[in-house]
């Protein structure tokens, strides 16, 4: 089975986005689901969320970051990946949820935003509110990668306010909360916001339910890397999530638990770069 | 007998300062010579009790027999006819207890080396690039096999060699199931299973990776697809403690840290991308071949030291004797008698040491070992910087939650009758996902029964 590259190009400074050939992916894809990437032989497996699966490709949004995101950026059309494995995970009911809301402020996020927006206005009686967060007007999208065209209500922040509305997601969701506009919050991206987030909506009691990013080999239930805690149970990322009740969710281990390879993560890109004659 | 004879032919093998600093095999293997040395001390018993002991029943006495001659080709297809894979059983059945427990040699001198003796017709047939002969009668039937681990290979050939469309399933990128991600391969190189795999498709079984059932393959579209299906998914989810400081950083699922080492390589980041943490005082919680395991792959990722944490002793060990014997070698320390009560870390969120209860041995338990009985008010702290927990595994849950018209026992162990057969009729199961967690060669004699029974099936006796 080859993975070839149908489509690729840049979303911002920072974040790309790639179309590969996966049949098995982009037939069985529900938004929600996530598929894992092997680029070579010898890579790792790493999780990524799908923005989209048509035609037998699947899209996906991916950050410059460490060592394979930024091997596989140097990949180009016609080129092909090791393996392209899912979809993954669960994905959330598609059914009416009256106003709906789908947060996001990160490359992974966005991905989802655009996924379940699109699929959840379909649906009758959903009102699909998108938030989507940049951290400044040159790192928007463009505007074809947003998911504006998929939501009833659509706001674009920045943080430093240089387009849309300055500030973070959270800020507008603290209006809506308080006109009691909201029936459910779906979010990702930064789990750190993620966290603040879980914070803001609980007093009100809306269900909050973001996608969980942790560190996975098999990300099929084998190796309990993944492993959250909710309301003190354990739970895996991979096979119980990736969505979670925020409000039940340990952040602080997640948080914690996301730094374990840091180290490692560093000397992975050194080593990469030294090989590749990179600065 | 003569004095010589007494002994085993010895086992060559990587001296203990150069091994611990590699994941090439302990085991040299034996030579031409050195096997048929090692054969010729077999007394070629009238009822060969090894062959009864044998869990798939081989012919050990005349494969040994042929051995002892030189006939290296015939002793290697009378091995074939019952074991698909003697290189592999050779190399991490527990002889002990098998077939060298019960060597009439055994009794007054060593037992005849028959697992090493097996492992070299393995060896031999693959170097001298010989296979059996095969005829396959083409069927029409198309059998599904759930699982490339030992109990899926020994079905999928057996099917296949009968003449069936078998259409093997792995949800991993590479194939092997648990020789693969979890023996290291300092016990069983991985050329030699991916050799057996490539075995598998050259007489025409097809190997699908990637395809996880319960997740990206159903098992009713795989019900409409093909006429039996066999379910070998083994027992691959890991065990927690369920104790205090099984989130800290350093914790590893034995499960995880073998995965990162056998299946991801990360013994050889950053030319494999991924990474492994291993720090220099490392813990093992359990004592089982899964234990030694990540002990011997700490001790070969630097770490200084290496202690197994058992809450019985050396002697009421499930390992294999050989790694046993192989761990204590190359330096792990066994702390006897410690059960874990937490796990203690820093402000960071590192693992910093762990808070043990001292145990001591009482009445035997169902298991017919004495029964650990904790002894109140010893608890005392041991340092540590990584934490391994092999306290086993369980049938994945993946499968079995997207499967809930199979029929499961308490522990999530799939239901089946003498014939194999689940409660859904032409799904039949075998390995430890039946039983929970055993060896390898048993697994591979019921991958083989569900063959027989899945032919019987088919053909409406």
């Amino acid at each position: 089975m080859t993975h070839r590259i149908t489509r690729k190009k840049d979303l911002n400074s920072m974040d790309y986005l790639i179309e590969v050939e996966a049949p098995m992916v982009a037939e069985r894809f529900q938004p929600g689901n996530f598929a894992v990437l092997i680029t070579v032989p010898q890579g790792e497996r790493i999780p990524m969320s799908i923005q989209k699966a048509e035609d037998g490709k699947i899209t996906m949004f991916i950050k410059r970051l460490g060592k394979t995101s930024i091997e596989l950026d140097g990949f180009e059309v016609d080129d092909s990946l090791d393996a392209v494995i899912g979809p993954m995970g669960n994905p959330p009911e598609l059914k009416r949820y009256g106003n709906v809301v789908f947060a996001s402020d990160l490359v992974c996020g966005h991905a989802e935003n655009y996924a379940l927006c699109k699929a959840l206005q379909k649906i009758e009686g959903n009102h699909v509110i998108s938030i989507q967060t940049f951290p400044s007007k040159d790192d928007i999208y463009p505007q074809e990668e947003l998911s504006e065209a998929f939501c009833d209500e659509y706001y674009l922040t920045t943080l430093d306010g240089s387009q849309g509305i300055k500030g973070h997601y959270t800020d507008i969701l603290k209006d809506f909360l308080d006109n009691g506009k909201v029936d459910i919050i779906f979010a990702g991206g930064d789990i750190p916001a993620l966290r603040d987030l879980a914070t803001l909506t609980k007093p009100y009691g809306v269900p909050t339910i973001v996608t969980v990013r942790q560190i996975m080999i098999d990300a099929t239930g084998m190796c309990g890397s993944c492993r959250v805690f909710v309301d003190g149970e354990m739970k895996l990322t991979c096979i119980d999530g990736p969505m979670f009740d925020a409000h039940k969710l340990d952040f602080e281990d997640i948080i914690n638990r996301l730094a374990m390879f840091k180290k490692k993560e560093s000397q992975a890109m050194e080593y990469y770069n030294r090989k590749t004659g990179a600065k | 007998m003569a004095e010589m004879k007494k002994i085993r032919v010895p086992m060559r093998e990587q001296p203990v300062e150069n091994r611990i600093r590699n994941f090439d095999s302990v085991p040299l293997g034996y030579s031409e010579d050195e096997a048929m040395a090692e054969a010729q001390r077999c007394i070629q018993c009238k009822d060969p009790a090894c062959e009864t002991k044998c869990p798939v029943n081989m012919k050990i006495r005349k494969m040994v027999e042929r051995i002892a001659e030189g006939s290296f080709k015939e002793a290697f297809l009378i091995a074939k006819e019952d074991n698909p894979i003697p290189a592999i059983s050779g190399r991490v059945c527990p002889q002990e207890s098998q077939c060298e427990g019960i060597c009439t040699m055994g009794k007054k001198a060593d037992a005849i080396n028959i697992g090493k003796l097996g492992a070299f017709l393995g060896d031999w047939a693959m170097q001298n690039e010989v296979t059996e002969e095969l005829h396959i009668d083409k069927r029409d039937k198309r059998i599904a096999v759930i699982g490339s681990g030992p109990a899926g290979i020994s079905c999928a050939i057996d099917l296949r060699k009968l003449g069936y469309q078998v259409t093997l399933l792995e949800a991993l990128h590479i194939a092997g199931g648990v020789l693969h991600y979890g023996i290291p391969a300092f016990r069983l190189p991985k050329d030699i299973v991916d050799y057996e795999l490539s075995q598998l498709q050259k007489i025409g079984v097809d190997i699908r990776l990637n395809n996880i059932v319960g997740q990206n393959v159903m098992l009713d579209e795989l019900r409409q697809q093909f006429d039996a299906i066999f379910i070998g998914t083994g027992a691959g989810a890991p065990r927690f403690l369920n104790i205090e400081g099984e989130a800290l950083m350093g914790v590893y699922s034995a499960n995880e840290f073998l995965i990162r080492i056998n299946l991801m390589k990360a013994y050889d980041f950053p030319e494999h991308d991924t990474p492994i943490v291993c720090g220099n005082r490392v813990g093992i919680i359990g004592a089982g071949n899964v234990a030694m395991d990540a002990a011997r792959c700490a001790v070969r990722l630097g770490a200084k030291d290496v202690y197994i944490l058992y809450r019985r002793t050396k002697k009421e060990s499930p390992a294999r004797e050989e790694e046993l014997q192989h761990a204590l070698e190359e330096g792990i320390i066994f702390e006897e008698l410690v059960n874990p009560t937490r796990l203690l870390g820093n402000k960071d969120g590192w693992v910093t040491g762990i808070e043990l209860t001292r145990m001591k041995l009482g009445e035997p338990d169902r298991s017919g070992r004495p029964r650990p009985v904790k002894i109140e008010g010893s608890e005392f702290t041991m340092e540590l910087d990584t934490v391994v927990n092999a306290l086993g595994t369980k049938p994945n849950r993946l499968f079995l939650d997207k499967t809930p018209e199979l029929e499961v026992t308490s522990w999530g162990g799939i239901k089946v009758n003498e014939k194999l057969m689940t409660n859904i009729e032409g799904v039949f199961a075998g390995g430890d996902a039946t039983s929970g967690g055993a060896t390898v060669i048993q697994a591979l004699g019921e991958g083989r029964t569900a063959a027989a029974s899945i032919h019987d099936y088919l053909l409406g006796t």
